[in-house]
């Protein structure tokens, strides 16, 4: 381990990755601080810049874009009550509130601290969770990661939320779909390309990411009605921050909140199909309970630990969320699966032999996310204000520039002009479903995992003479797939024994 | 509610799956893959089974009954930007990155309300300039800048 990570600070401060961590940083502040924008709208824009880099430094960079754009959403959550990040919605809860009361500064700092300490602790458990968990996957067969990769899939669509598992399972199986269009890889015949030359290599992972998050981000802005007062009270949020020192009481209050955060974040960061989110609030709900009926109180109304727990546990869990990415090669989210489709535009297959063949590549990312945390805190702090500034562009501007952005970054890959009208099919289909309520990164995962798992069940059925058995007779294979289905039915069981209590609940108070 | 979200995209979704399910039919299959347990159908085959469950479900039994807010957006200025960002595709070739990018950018401004042709031009035409130096002279990648009637 020791030799691994002395690879990985050897890569990560190298001067070139070091510039790439600061630019990722503060690109990734800026795009996520934009109201809509998140992390995986940043990270998609920046992929044709990472592309034209070596393989370590265009994920490094792509990884600081990604802590940025969290630390950037957390920001505009405290300042305007616009989360640009749905994980850092709870950030809002206490930090709006502070900054309501003249303590802007002293939010952001809080929140800049909090996720500094999170992303750092975590970085140190994927350190060594890592290459346990990738040398334990070592023995698994096309068999298991096919299993594992429907596990992927369903613990996402599972997670989705209330009401929507079957959307999301829908959206996975759509983007599954897409993932056939192009030429078989084993037989070479065209699947769904309807006669066109330009789909015989299929959809472009950049093209459909592009245009289902940046595009139709920047169209749904569009569609909006603007808001000028909005607008000025955007401007006047940035000029007043206020004084950014925390008390020492603050830092004791803060210190057991970061230390149980971190680890409910790393931990619901490894899990599948949870993220962020989910851990941001499961973060903020545990500490409201710890807090006591006196503190508790406090709770929405600007208290420390509701700022800090959820600022911890986003940026623990967005760590966590690496360790199924790099061991396994299985996306636990959305923005992860857009960096699985990153690192496969390298060459580099993700998985458990990833830390044997590319050294570089897997420890230089864990070591840069400590490096990329330190830049944040740093570079950061002092810059707020500034960088808050940009919640003052106007929107006439910002919008057709997002829309270029996407666009050029598309076209600069292939160089040909039917991506662009795609793009702009997709941008427009993305739309519609979008206010229709139907989300899009199980669509994500469903594209990049597609591949992948048609290859491993064909090789898996290959190997076991074209016998399906081997589903239910390799024990490891089977016990996954018995999770998946868990984590399929987990949800609906489980809001079918709360109906009942309720129910049970009530007729109790009747009787 | 008949129409509500979940409904609409349950339909919208039911029709692309049953689409791709005809289409799955004409894949090609070599003869010897014919009986063979996993072919080039395969996975379209139980997607398009997925698809078309999974859609009707949520037709059935809707989790949302909210209607789709349609009112109040607005709905022909995304449409001339979708139309616009169409344009931009057809000309970036023959007109040129510069010149198409900055009418791109100059008519995306206007239509979001940008009234002053002195800002049109000073934020777009120094920008895309800006971007095209970066991208031919930092990156090594080459952009054609010119209209077809200024090439040599």
């Amino acid at each position: 381990m020791i030799e691994g990570i002395l690879v990985g600070l050897g890569t990560a401060l190298n001067p070139v990755n070091i510039l790439f961590v600061f630019a990722g940083c503060l690109i990734g502040t800026f795009i996520g601080m934009l109201p809509g924008l998140g992390p995986m709208s940043a990270i998609a824009l920046m992929i044709p810049v990472a592309a034209s880099l070596e393989p370590a430094t265009g994920i490094i960079l792509m990884a600081a874009v990604y802590y940025g754009a969290i630390f950037g959403g957390s920001t505009s959550s405290i300042l305007i009550n616009a989360p640009g990040v749905a994980s850092t919605v709870a950030t809002s809860f206490d930090g709006y509130p502070m900054a309501k009361a003249g303590k802007a500064g002293k939010a952001l700092a809080i929140a800049a601290y909090s996720s500094f300490s999170g992303g750092v602790i975590a970085a140190i458990f994927l350190l060594v969770a890592a290459p346990f968990l990738a040398a334990v996957s070592l023995s698994f067969h096309s068999a298991d990661y096919f299993a594992l990769m429907v596990l992927g899939l369903t613990a996402v669509a599972a997670f989705a939320g209330k009401g929507d598992v079957l959307k999301a399972l829908l959206m996975t199986v759509i983007g599954l779909m897409l993932s056939t269009v192009g030429t078989d890889q084993t037989q070479g015949v065209p699947r769904f390309t309807l006669g066109l030359i330009d789909l015989t290599d299929g959809i472009s992972f950049l093209l459909l990411v592009m245009a289902t998050f940046a595009l139709s981000e920047a169209l749904i802005a569009i569609l909006k009605p603007s808001g000028d007062n909005k607008r000025q009270e955007e401007m006047e949020a940035s000029s007043n921050l206020g004084s950014m020192k925390v008390s020492g009481e603050e830092v004791r209050e803060m210190a057991p909140v970061i230390g149980r955060s971190s680890v409910l974040g790393f931990i619901i960061g490894v899990l599948p199909g949870a993220g962020a989110t989910i851990a941001s609030f499961l973060a903020y709900g545990t500490e409201q309970r710890l807090a006591g009926p006196e503190k508790g109180k406090l709770f929405g109304k600007g208290s420390v630990r509701g700022l800090s727990a959820p600022e911890t546990a986003n940026n623990a869990a967005a760590t966590g969320s690496f360790v199924p990415l790099l061991t396994l090669g299985i996306p636990g989210s959305g923005t992860t699966a857009i960096m699985l489709g990153a690192l496969i535009g390298y060459g580099i297959q993700p998985g458990p032999r990833l830390y044997i063949d590319q050294p570089a590549v897997f420890w230089s990312v864990i070591v840069s996310m400590w490096i990329g945390n330190i830049v944040l805190l740093i570079l950061n702090l002092p810059l707020i204000p500034y960088i808050a500034k940009v919640l003052a562009i106007p929107s006439r501007f910002l919008l057709p520039l997002i829309l270029f952005f996407s666009l050029i970054g598309v076209y600069f890959v292939t160089f040909n002009t039917f991506d662009i009208q795609l793009m702009v099919l997709f941008g427009l289909v993305a739309v519609m479903l979008r206010f229709l309520d139907f989300p899009m990164a199980p669509m994500i995962l469903g594209f990049i995992l597609g591949g992948m798992m048609e290859e491993n069940l064909r090789r898996a059925l290959l190997i076991n003479n074209d016998s399906w058995s081997f589903l239910w007779q390799r024990p490891l294979t089977f016990a996954i797939l018995l999770i998946a289905l868990f984590c399929l039915f987990a949800p609906m069981i489980w809001s079918n024994v709360q109906r009942l209590r309720k129910g049970a609940d009530r007729a109790g108070e009747g009787g | 509610m008949l129409f509500s979200k979940d409904r609409i995209g349950g339909v919208l979704l039911l029709a692309f799956c049953i689409a791709y399910g005809f289409l799955s039919q004409n894949i090609t299959l070599l003869p010897i893959q014919a009986k063979a347990a996993f072919t080039a159908r395969t996975m379209p085959e139980v997607l398009m089974v997925l698809g078309i469950g999974l859609s009707l479900l949520i037709v059935i039994f809707p989790g949302v009954h909210e209607r789709p807010q349609l009112a109040g957006f607005n709905w022909g200025r995304a449409a001339l930007f979708l139309i616009l960002m169409s344009v931009y595709g057809m000309t970036i070739r023959p007109l040129g990155f510069i010149l198409s990018t900055s009418l791109f950018l100059m008519a995306g401004f206007a239509m979001l309300g940008e009234r002053s042709p002195l800002k049109l031009f000073l934020v777009a035409v120094p920008l895309v300039v800006g971007f095209w130096l970066l991208m031919t002279q930092g990156l090594d990648v080459f952009i054609e800048p010119l209209p077809w009637f200024l090439k040599g």
